[in-house]
């Protein structure tokens, strides 16, 4: 028999689409790509109610118990493609072709890159966009990153508990968008961080590891930066090939496009989390999973209302 | 049967796909050694040698050498079922 619901990934807004879902007693599958998303990766995690300084990873894993034990089942894999089948969806993942009645994704989004031409080759090699995972191997180096927002902001004051120094590499003339608690922490960083505003990285120099970087503008007399490591904390854009293959619509961001109760335009289709622009760019794990749950509820009432037509289909076409 | 390869896995302290390496092997009862590349100098640059990675985690298993959480390959080397 199909699944009621697929979830497609497995950070907050996924994980809390699944509680809800296995709550709501539906049979619920939930495809882990990218194992806990953004917050897994976040580290401490101060602003999720009820669980203040967890580290993002740990609370990721209770949202993921919490959804098995709601009845959840949990497949890793990344989607490879999805399709309409009658009244039903087809997903296929590693090669197999799952079945539902309604689809969620909540597959996130992918960390943007400079788009500089050595990016890729350099990737892990001294170009970094994962702070706490990276971040400690570059005890005692001296290091570059590049954002403005508060992720960047995060990043450094995570960063100099390991690093000599800091560049910080800003394309506008002012920080304006880290939260006020943490522009607070980064202010006592002091000497250690150098702060360069209306600046931009426009080259990446080396070969087998990053050597240096060329700035937009002078640096003491030299557009040339010599680093051991640069990290890049640019935002991130919607994953979304899937979801259009199927015919959803995106918003002029790039973002699935959703109403209220996250329904896109294709009927048992529903999106949450960062693959979405609900609340613009203010993406926190709290909104996530409140998408998610959202979402979760519309798919259930969809189901109610439209999943004995895919039940039909099936019995006339089993696979 | 013959004994299964030594694994290393170079991590660090905060990095979540280390996490998720380890968690795998001890589902496993699969022995390591874990090696904290952001206190160990010499280890790092081994590491780098080795993988050209400065990303962790790296698992090196017996001679082979594997860049991030890579299940399936880990699973064929060490013959896990998963």
């Amino acid at each position: 028999m199909p699944y009621d619901v697929i979830i497609v990934g497995s950070g907050a807004a996924g994980l809390s689409a699944g509680i809800y879902a296995g709550r709501y007693l539906m049979k619920t599958l939930v495809i882990r790509g990218h194992f806990g998303g953004e917050t897994a990766t976040a580290g401490q995690i101060w602003n999720y109610p009820g669980a203040p300084g967890m580290d993002g990873y740990d609370l990721m894993k209770n949202f993921q118990t919490q959804a098995k034990d709601a009845g959840a089942e949990v497949i890793d894999g990344k989607v490879e493609s999805a399709s309409k089948d009658g009244d039903c969806y087809n997903v296929t993942v590693g090669g197999k072709t799952y079945h539902a009645k309604t689809i969620i994704f909540a597959q996130g989004a992918e960390r943007r890159h400079l788009g500089l031409p050595n990016e890729e080759n350099l990737t892990s090699k001294g170009v970094h966009y994962c702070v706490t995972c990276d971040g400690p191997v570059y005890t005692g180096k001296t290091i570059a990153m590049v954002g403005g927002g508060d992720a960047s902001i995060k990043g450094i004051i995570d960063l100099a508990k390991y690093v000599d120094k800091i560049y910080f590499i800003v394309r506008a003339p002012a920080l304006t968008r880290p939260e006020p608690v943490n522009l607070g922490d980064f202010g006592k960083l002091g000497d250690k961080v150098e702060t360069l505003f209306d600046t931009e990285v426009k080259e990446l120099v080396g070969e087998s590891k990053l050597e240096k970087i060329v700035l937009s503008k002078e640096l003491d007399g030299s557009k040339e930066l010599v680093i051991d490591g640069l990290f890049v904390e640019i935002g991130a854009k919607p994953d979304v090939a899937v979801p259009t293959s199927l015919g959803v619509a995106l918003d002029k961001f790039g973002y699935i496009n959703v109403d209220n109760v996250m329904q896109t335009n294709v009927p048992g289709i529903f999106a949450a989390g960062d693959t979405v622009n609900h609340f613009g760019p203010f993406k926190q794990t709290i909104t996530a999973s409140a998408l998610g749950a959202v979402a979760a509820t519309s798919a259930y009432n969809y189901h109610k209302k439209h999943g004995e037509l895919c039940t039909k289909h099936w019995k006339v076409n089993p696979k | 049967m013959a004994d299964k390869p030594k694994v290393k896995i170079y991590s660090t302290p905060t990095c979540v796909w280390c996490r998720a390496t380890k968690e795998f092997l001890d589902e496993h009862k699969m022995p390591y050694e874990d090696i904290n590349v952001a206190q160990d100098a010499t280890a790092r640059e081994y590491m780098f040698k080795r993988s050209g990675q400065m990303g962790v985690p790296v698992i090196e298993i017996g001679n082979e050498i594997i860049i991030g959480f890579d299940k399936a390959r880990i699973s064929e080397l060490l013959g896990l079922r998963t």
